[in-house]
């Protein structure tokens, strides 16, 4: 008796589910997007500030996905994976420049939100955002 | 903490006012842009003691002088002290971001570091400077 009294919440420990995974980080969505815009950035090659904005979306990825591996380590030492390239869109600049807009949103949002030690790095990928946007216009 | 960035935020700010006012001579073609920086300027000082003061911290004073970080003489100069304050007052925006929690504060520092890093840019743009763009504004190496 006494023993099924201490096994019983042992046996309730032990069933329980797993905690849940934690959420995905969000600077991934934001390094993802990133890397994305430089791989259509690369697409325009007849825009002469093009190259400028697929080289600084490509800091920003990098910037962004080191905090994420930091934080987080991956599991295994894969790199993430390279964005599926969409096929080219009918007015790449204007796909480029909204893209462009939405990073600095999204980056902008998310800085209310990051605590102090990320805020600074997606405050500045929003601003610099901003500057390669008004490189474009 | 808080206070302290603020500061120095105030500081770059000060400091590209004054930057703004001594370069309007050389920059006579460019006298509307040079304006809107100037008052963007002063509105962002206006706040930025307004806030210090509400904290019940004494926003501190202009220099009476400052020193570029290289002599302005001409046009090309001119641009590039403008650039240089500019990102100044990025690095010092970028820093609040990264000391404080407020959630008003922050959004005042983000929109002062993206308006100043879009300034920067323009006249870097103005200047022919490439890359135009800042990848990374408000850090020294970018």
């Amino acid at each position: 008796m006494l023993f099924a009294v201490a096994v019983a919440p042992l046996a309730v420990a032990c069933t329980t589910e797993p905690p849940a995974p934690p959420p995905p980080d969000p600077l991934s969505a934001l390094a993802a997007q990133a890397r994305a815009d430089a791989a259509l950035a690369k697409t325009l090659t007849t825009v002469p500030a093009a190259a400028e904005i697929a080289k600084a979306r490509e800091t920003h990825a990098g910037l962004l996905q080191a905090e994420v591996d930091r934080e987080r380590p991956p599991l295994s030492s894969t790199a993430p994976p390279a964005p599926t390239i969409p096929p080219t869109p009918p007015d790449p600049l204007a796909a480029l420049r909204t893209a462009l807009d939405d990073a600095v949103r999204e980056a902008s949002a998310l800085v209310a939100k990051v605590p102090t030690y990320r805020a600074g790095l997606v405050g500045s990928v929003a601003a610099g955002c901003a500057s390669l946007r008004e490189v474009l216009s | 903490m808080n206070v302290d960035a603020v500061q120095t935020a105030l500081g770059t700010e000060h400091a590209a006012l004054w930057t703004y006012g001594m370069v309007a001579a050389f920059l006579g073609n460019q006298a509307a842009a040079v304006a809107e920086g100037s008052n963007a300027h002063r509105a962002r000082r206006d706040t930025t003691e307004r806030w210090l003061r509400d904290q019940n911290a004494t926003p501190n004073p202009p220099a009476a002088a400052y020193l570029p970080p290289s002599p302005v003489s001409d046009g090309p100069s001119a641009l590039a002290a403008l650039v240089a304050a500019e990102q100044d007052t990025c690095a010092a925006w970028r820093g609040v971001l990264e000391r404080t929690d407020d959630a008003a504060l922050r959004t005042t520092a983000l929109e002062a570091l993206t308006t100043a890093a879009v300034r920067a840019t323009r006249w870097r743009k103005a200047a022919g400077t490439t890359p135009a763009s800042i990848a990374m504004p408000g850090v020294a190496s970018g």
